[in-house]
């Protein structure tokens, strides 16, 4: 007997990556020899390669996750919906790293390969995660010519009251990054955007194999094995970017972590995180990254903000904030265009012309193959809930490695 | 009678102090970054929690540029203020209303004695594209007597904004340079000029050249000249008497930036690779052979 396996409904295989928020499967039989009656019992569990992602599943669509699930399989080919995540902590390392697979009795019927992509701190990166994303980024980057150059245009002084100084500040920049990293995955489905944890040490950020290390003079210096060598922006090669710290501490005069999770359980309040840590991760360095119009010329950039959206998903799990619907979740007060929860967001939203920027760069916002949500042209609502909390159809397939379903 | 026994009453707590809101915080981090009576040290801490109340006070916010512009404050003091001043302008809308006065304060320290104050400064100007800053620094590399940073600054902040004034003093420092870095920062920002791109070629071919000045040449040729990038690269990689760290360049922009057809038919070139792979040389290099065979030689 053999099965098919399906994950995030899908047979294709870049559908195959879960993250800690259940994601809809199902299983059919595909071949019934050697089975009698109507239906057959199929065991569902998963298999990991050594520091393999892992597997948790359930049958519903609420309800305690298991190891493994026992599901009656009809012979006739209608398949049977089933759920699979991955077990927080357990992130994958590589793809395919886990497996799930089907048995009948001891039998083997049906196996997939699948990985838990997951957003993880930069700073405990394997080395063959650190080169495959160094790799995909640079590809994207293409020498100036790539897709990038869309994604820094998206972030000029220009477009800056879009994204910046209301409350649409974390919702812009968490469909900014989600964007981004849809295309670092359609270059390798196998990376997953890292977060500089900016308020711990992270020396193994700033390395010639990494994001590169500083002269005194600022200019980013990278080995001669390390394809953000070839690094260019705005016609302009390399990377200017000066810390003004010592780079195996982190920066002075942060918040740290808990500080800004206790800024206040009102959206309103936590959002002032803008200012600090955000704006003065931003200003401990000279260099591009210290100002707005220049700051998404460098690549630390997306690690920067993807810890600050990585703090917004954290205070989300910690104070139950994923509905807009809560007042808590969002600031109601009257804020410019783009930063109400109706509002569409610039560029995705292709408008141009007072009182949106002039240009419109880079389309609509990727798709994905494991989700549908946030969709092409997405609002500030559909960036709340993100794990599918309130809606299974909001889950936007990415996941912290700390932030727990 | 018995005596009622005095129950001694329990003492309530103190009335917990609520703790001040970010906005209360930020006003009162202001009043310590701007006042004198406070060290150096409580108001450099401070001035890293007046970010919110720079963008919502006016107030605030000209007390914060009286102590950058002010020589006789502190100069740690007024670096913190610029960095403050600098993370509130991150919150776009409310600061847009004292942007003006911002720039204006830039523009008045970027002559500062204080070095360091004047890099920052120029530096942040020159992002903004400003024309004052672009004129002070194309100035000094002229007439180094002007020069309000070292060349090599100079020209590394030019570069945010390239433009032909820019490439005419970068090719005389090439030329003539008053420093390695100073023609370094000149070649970097000459990457952007498509008539540079000969001289390129023959620096990424150099062997007496620089390691760093090779890396910069091969990256400003991948732009530039793919084809003639991808020339120069094959050579290198065959030349058995070149320099790994230029071969390990070569290989990764080959590998990330090549024509796939052309090379996986090179066998020359895969065996010269292959070579590379198994000989004296690092693991980090060896990685970037294996890299390029991976995609390349399907034959392995």
């Amino acid at each position: 007997m053999d099965v098919e396996l399906q994950v995030n409904n899908s047979a294709a295989a870049d559908a195959r990556f879960l993250t800690w928020a259940p994601s809809p499967c199902r299983i059919r039989v595909t071949n019934p020899s050697g089975v009698t009656g109507p239906t057959v019992d199929v065991r569902i569990a998963s298999v990991s390669a050594a520091s393999g992602g892992e597997l948790v599943f359930r049958l519903a669509t609420t309800g305690a996750f298991a190891s493994s699930l026992t599901v009656s399989v009809p012979i006739n080919g209608t398949s049977v919906p089933f759920f699979a995540a991955g077990r927080f902590g357990r992130p994958s390392v590589a793809n395919g790293d886990v497996r799930i697979e089907a048995r009948m009795g001891t039998t083997l019927v049906g196996s997939l390969p699948v990985m838990v992509r997951i957003r993880k701190n930069a700073n405990t990166l394997t080395t063959a995660e650190r080169d495959r994303f160094v790799a995909a980024f640079a590809r994207l980057n293409n020498q100036g010519l790539g897709r990038f150059a869309d994604f820094r245009n998206m972030h000029t002084n220009v477009s800056s009251p879009q994204a910046h100084g209301a409350a649409g500040f974390l919702p812009w920049h968490r469909a900014y990054l989600l964007d981004l990293e849809r295309e670092l995955q359609a270059i390798d489905p196998g990376v997953a955007l890292p977060y500089w944890r900016f308020d711990r040490p992270a020396p193994n950020l700033f390395q010639l194999e990494f994001l590169g290390v500083a002269d005194a003079l600022g200019t980013v210096q990278f080995s001669n094995a390390n394809p953000l060598q070839f690094w260019r922006t705005d016609g302009v090669q390399g990377i200017n970017r000066r810390p003004l710290f010592n780079t195996g501490s982190a920066p002075p005069g942060l918040r740290s972590e808990a500080q800004t999770l206790a800024l206040g359980t009102q959206y309103r309040l936590f959002r002032t995180m803008e200012g600090n840590p955000h704006g003065s991760a931003h200003t401990s360095f000279g260099g591009s990254i210290s100002s707005i119009g220049t700051a998404a010329k460098d690549p630390l950039f997306f690690l920067l903000h993807c810890n600050v959206d990585r703090l917004w998903a954290k205070w989300q799990r910690q104070n139950g904030r994923f509905d807009p619907a809560l007042a808590a979740s969002y600031d109601g007060a009257a804020n410019p265009i783009g930063h109400n929860l109706p509002d569409s967001m610039w560029p995705w939203n292709g408008v141009t012309g007072n009182p949106r920027p002039p240009t419109a760069p880079g389309g609509a916002l990727a798709a994905s193959a494991c989700v549908s949500a946030p969709g092409p042209q997405p609002v500030v609502r559909s960036q709340l809930d993100f794990q599918g909390v309130v809606s299974a159809a909001s889950r936007m397939g990415f996941d912290y490695d700390d932030v727990a379903f | 009678m018995a005596t009622k026994r005095k129950v001694a009453k329990k003492r309530s707590k103190p009335a917990r102090r609520r703790s001040a809101s970010p906005k209360v915080a930020a006003r009162h981090a202001v009043s310590v970054a701007t006042s004198p009576r406070y060290s150096v040290r409580e108001r450099t801490a401070a001035a890293a929690e007046t970010p919110l109340a720079v963008c919502e006070s006016d107030k605030d916010m000209q007390a914060m540029l009286a102590v950058l512009r002010n020589t006789d404050e502190p100069v740690k003091v007024r670096l913190a203020a610029l960095q403050s001043l600098q993370a509130a302008s991150f919150s776009v809308l409310a600061f847009e209303a004292c942007r003006g006065d911002y720039i204006a304060t830039l523009r008045k320290v970027a002559d500062d004695p204080d070095p360091e104050l004047r890099q920052r400064v120029l530096g942040l100007l020159a992002r903004e594209k400003d024309g004052y800053a672009q004129r002070k620094l194309l100035e000094g590399l002229h007439d180094p007597a002007k020069a309000l940073l070292p060349p090599e600054k100079a020209l590394q902040l030019l570069s945010y904004d390239v433009h032909a004034d820019a490439y005419a003093a970068a090719r005389a420092i090439v030329k003539k340079p008053p420093n390695e870095m100073a023609r370094r920062e000149a070649l970097r920002l000459l990457a952007a000029d498509a008539t540079a791109a000969p001289m390129f070629e023959k620096l990424m071919r150099d062997k007496n050249e620089l390691r760093e000045i090779r890396q910069i040449s091969a990256s400003a040729l991948s732009a530039l000249k793919p084809e003639r990038l991808q020339k120069s690269a094959r050579e290198i990689l065959l030349d058995k008497s070149d320099y790994d760290d230029i071969k390990a360049t070569s290989l990764t922009a080959l590998t990330q930036l090549g024509d796939e057809q052309a090379l996986a038919k090179d066998k020359a070139l895969l065996t010269s690779v292959n070579r590379f792979r198994s000989g004296k040389t690092s693991a980090k290099y060896k990685q970037t052979a294996r890299r390029f065979l991976d995609k390349y030689d399907r034959q392995e």
